[in-house]
């Protein structure tokens, strides 16, 4: 990266190099980055398209509607999309009052150990989804499900009454919630941290109660937030692969993600009904980000501007506790309880043996440390996630740079591209590099490299904001003021660039690598024989329902991502997280 | 006119080489080849046993285990050959039907293993296409520490019952060709009412044929409407509490094929894995798995029904090929998935 980066300096506008070298290094900086958007985006979308207007190769070939007409015509497919709405909107809304309630309790009152709060909201982050959804089929299983027992045995209740069924739309839009919440949390939190709460105390002074001035105040001001919060966990919960493949088939329901995905691997060649039925969810999913665009993007709230000066908490009160033990609520459901659950279910010897010392076994993990499909997987996740967050990295922060400092013609673009990705879902995008490299003369398909186009494809957009920001806090001034005190434009790089720069990096890398180490949406769609990943093979074993094995795996992944971030802690503080929008 | 004929045996013996069992050469060239990858829709923890005790010998060749259903490993072959990608060797899956598709496209390629020369007859073949690795049946089974005997079904009628309602599990035939195999000869038997009426029961639905014992021996649900017989008989051997029941219009028997494919990027020593496929080793770990196996020499463990002794409805290669299709479209109008 710094070797790219260091001769970047060299191209700012008014320097040494003369008009036409300058000119060169701006045309092989476009190609290069029109070459790769190409590979990345404009290819596998276009080879959607297309595919979707032919027969399968299989049949006779030939442009057709026919795709279009089988993906939309018939109830069986048309019922995924409905439910699809109906889950995206149920949990986006729960998502927004948790997460919302969540920010503002922990940026704005005097609840006790608000950073436990928050280190659980960010470890719920991180939990792979798909796991928290198997954990809790143990958890909430109608029949056997611990919760459902445990409450039987409390209220004296018969076999039959269960408080709890995992395996409902209810289930689903419970399971999504807990692993979406988050992504409101941190959104509004910043949005909240944006606000001075001057005009809180101004309310407060004026005789406005705690929640008077919440809900008259504050919770206007941060609009803008909670609509982009909204937009997010809705979004999150349309382009779901994991949860719904864990618990909504069983219940006998497609979602659009499980749809695709079964057209993808039937027996017959459906790649052209896939590629049609992905239609949809790639209109929805960029229409989504556009709108979140607008919103955010309108700057008609003054109040919003800059950090805020001191901030008072406001007083809670008697509520101090109950919102706290409320508050823990969901971070048990996320973390505490599907751990444990994995954890127990992992030492078990028999499933129907229970929790006791007869029934310890160290089995499954001998079965998942003896099975090529698992040793194949830890190399190739842990390998994926450093190629995919190096790659994002280094493209993100000269992206970043080069718009920032305005480096070439054309810079403000920048931003445009590295960002372009965000609004295609996973799995889609796993659609169209399908479609794209399993052909003469690009074939990618069985190599990591498919996989790794994928997760840079989908990580870029969060590694560019991160470098962004990261980016935009460091002044020119700084930069300038060294050159006046004589140093050149390469010391400047190296010695004030390069170390303020480098916080946002790390913080970029380490965004990249943690959802890289438990993709899945894309993955399950790219992986062959000697491409497996950990996500895809607790997939394919709970296809198997082998429910001990994959707790293992469940315990040894969760524990490689706690590895992760601790590292992260260490290298860039507990900050890192938080950095992104 | 004796050269004549005896340089013809030659050729014929040459040609057809390929066919028989490994020799020196081929061990030879198998070794330099030094891997053979096996899409296999056995089990995984059986088809790993397999691998891994070969992987012990250390004959330098690797086996490389990929396991999948049955159909997705169909899919995926004719996927990669589409694009010129060769990974696998050797398959091995529960639908015939796929391997008569296979063999009319030359997609596989004859190879008699060694040692088969005294298996049962049904399951070789002539033309050596492939050889039946194993076969078991599809056996509805139930929980016993939540059902009692005198409760549980007796009968495929007594899985419509309503007190039953949200408490079977049905496995997915897209996925499986076990469970395929096993629907069509139902439906053969009792014709699509009777899946109409379970579907009704509103079962869960999983993914593999296997895949509702776990399930059923949590007690998360209490009834099976149908598993392979050596997962549920496994499972039962290791103390989880289940129990097979066996109706008297009978069971699925289904027979699960292997070949080599033509393209083999590895085929030495896809010959040299195949025969060690049916050798009298991997044949006994097969029946000790409770699997039904060609070669006669095998000790079946307690607990195994002989298969004489069961009724059997079965179904030929090309009424699966025939009913394949049709067969997975009507079960998810049905079933929803």
């Amino acid at each position: 990266m710094t070797q790219d980066a260091q001769q970047l300096p060299g191209m700012i506008s008014g320097g040494e190099p003369s008009a036409t070298r300058k000119f060169d290094y701006t045309i092989i900086v476009w190609v290069v980055l029109f070459i790769l958007l190409v590979i990345l985006v404009a290819n596998p979308i276009f080879q959607l398209f297309k595919e979707s207007f032919f027969v399968s190769e299989d049949e006779a070939g030939g442009f057709t509607f026919q795709n279009y007409i089988d993906a939309f015509e018939t109830d069986e497919y048309y019922k995924p999309m409905y439910i699809t709405m109906m889950l995206a909107i149920s949990v986006g809304s729960i998502s927004l009052v948790v997460g919302a309630v969540m920010a503002w309790v922990v940026s704005r009152t005097d609840i006790p150990f608000p950073n436990l709060i928050r280190n659980g909201i960010l470890a719920s982050f991180v939990t792979p989804p798909f796991l928290g959804a198997i954990a809790w089929i143990f958890l909430a299983g109608q029949n056997e499900g611990w919760l459902n027992k445990w409450i039987r045995g409390l209220f004296g209740l018969s076999e039959e009454f269960y408080l709890f069924d995992i395996f409902t739309m209810k289930g689903v839009i419970f399971a999504m919630s807990l692993y979406t919440f988050p992504l409101v949390f941190i959104v509004v939190l910043a949005g909240l941290n944006n606000i001075s709460s001057d005009v809180e105390d101004a309310a407060n002074v004026a005789g406005g109660g705690t929640f008077h001035t919440m809900f008259s105040i504050t919770l206007p001001l941060v609009a803008p937030s909670l609509f982009a919060g909204f937009i997010l966990a809705a979004l999150e919960a349309m382009i779901l692969f994991g949860i719904p493949a864990v618990l909504s088939i069983p219940a006998g329901q497609h979602t659009m993600t499980t749809q695709l995905r079964a057209f993808m691997v039937s027996e017959d060649d459906l790649l052209g009904l896939a590629s049609a039925y992905a239609m949809p969810m790639l209109v929805l999913a960029i229409g989504m980000v556009w709108t979140r665009g607008i919103v955010l993007g309108r700057r008609g709230y003054a109040t919003v501007g800059g950090k805020g000066g001191q901030r008072r908490p406001q007083k809670l009160g008697v509520w101090r506790i109950p919102i706290f033990i409320l508050c823990m609520i969901p971070l048990v459901c996320a973390i505490v309880l599907p751990g444990f659950a994995l954890l127990t279910t992992s030492f078990m010897r028999n499933l129907g043996g229970g929790l006791v010392w007869a029934n310890f076994t160290l089995w499954n993990y001998h079965f998942i440390l003896t099975n090529d499909a698992v040793r194949v997987s830890i190399y190739n996740t842990i390998l994926l996630a450093i190629m995919a967050a190096t790659g994002a990295t280094i493209v993100a922060a000269v992206s970043a740079f080069i718009a920032q400092r305005k480096l070439i013609k054309g810079h403000q673009y920048m931003g445009f591209m590295a960002t372009a990705p965000i609004g295609i879902p996973g799995i889609v995008l796993a659609v169209g590099l399908f479609a794209a490299y399993t052909k003469q003369p690009f074939v990618l398909y069985g190599t990591l490299w498919i996989m790794f186009l994928a997760y840079l494809t989908k990580y870029l957009p969060l590694a560019y904001q991160t470098a962004n920001a990261g980016l935009s806090s460091i002044h020119p001034e700084l930069e300038e003021s060294c050159r006046i005190m004589g140093a050149n434009r390469l010391q400047v790089f190296k010695d004030v660039t390069v170390p303020l720069f480098k916080t946002a990096v790390i913080a970029s890398w380490i965004l990249v690598f943690m959802p890289s180490l438990r993709e899945l949406s894309a993955s399950v769609l790219l992986w062959t024989t000697n491409t497996k990943v950990i996500s895809v093979v607790v997939v394919a074993f709970y296809e198997e329902s082998l429910l001990g094995p994959i707790s293992a795996l469940g315990v040894l992944l969760l524990l490689i991502t706690l590895v992760a971030i601790v590292a992260g802690f260490r290298l860039v503080g507990r900050d890192f997280m938080s950095s992104s929008g | 006119m004796l050269k004549g004929i005896i340089a013809g045996l030659l050729a014929v013996a040459l040609l057809s080489a390929p066919a028989f069992a490994a020799d020196d050469a081929t061990m030879r060239a198998a070794k330099k080849e030094g891997k053979i990858t096996w899409y296999s829709s056995l089990t995984i923890n059986i088809a790993q046993d397999i691998c891994n005790r070969y992987n012990k010998k250390k004959t330098g060749i690797k086996c490389i285990l990929h396991r999948d259903g049955s159909g997705k490993l169909y899919r995926r072959y004719l996927q990669e050959r589409k694009g010129g990608i060769y990974v696998a060797d050797v398959v091995h899956t529960s639908n015939l039907g796929h391997f008569l598709n296979l063999k009319a496209k030359k997609i596989i390629t004859p190879y008699k293993p060694a040692g088969t020369d005294n298996f049962n007859e049904k399951f070789v073949t002539k033309d050596n296409y492939w050889t039946i690795l194993r076969a078991g049946v599809l056996m509805p089974f139930y929980n016993t520490k939540k059902v009692s005997e005198k409760d549980a079904p007796k009968t495929y009628a007594d899985f419509l019952d309503p007190k039953w309602k949200g408490k079977i599990i049905q496995s997915h035939p897209s996925y499986s060709g076990f469970v395929t195999n096993g629907m069509i000869n139902i439906v053969n038997r009792f014709g699509w009412g009777y899946y109409e009426k379970l579907a009704k029961q509103k079962p869960k639905i999983v993914q593999s044929a296997a895949g509702s014992v776990p399930l059923i021996a949590r007690g998360e649900a209490l009834i099976g409407t149908g598993t392979t017989s050596y997962t549920l008989l496994k499972q039962m051997q290791k103390g989880e509490p289940l129990k097979p029941v066996i109706p008297p219009a009978g069971l699925a028997l289904v027979t699960s094929p292997n070949s080599v494919f033509t393209k083999a990027p590895n085929p030495n020593a896809a010959r040299v894995f195949t025969d060690y496929l049916f050798s009298q080793e991997t044949m006994q770990l097969l029946a000790d798995y409770f699997l039904y196996v060609g070669n006669p020499n095998v000790k079946y463990p307690k607990g195994l029904p002989a298969l004489k002794d069961i009724n059997l409805m079965a179904i030929g290669g090309d009424e699966l090929k025939k009913k394949n299709k049709p067969t997975r479209a009507k079960f998810k109008k049905l079933f929803g998935v």
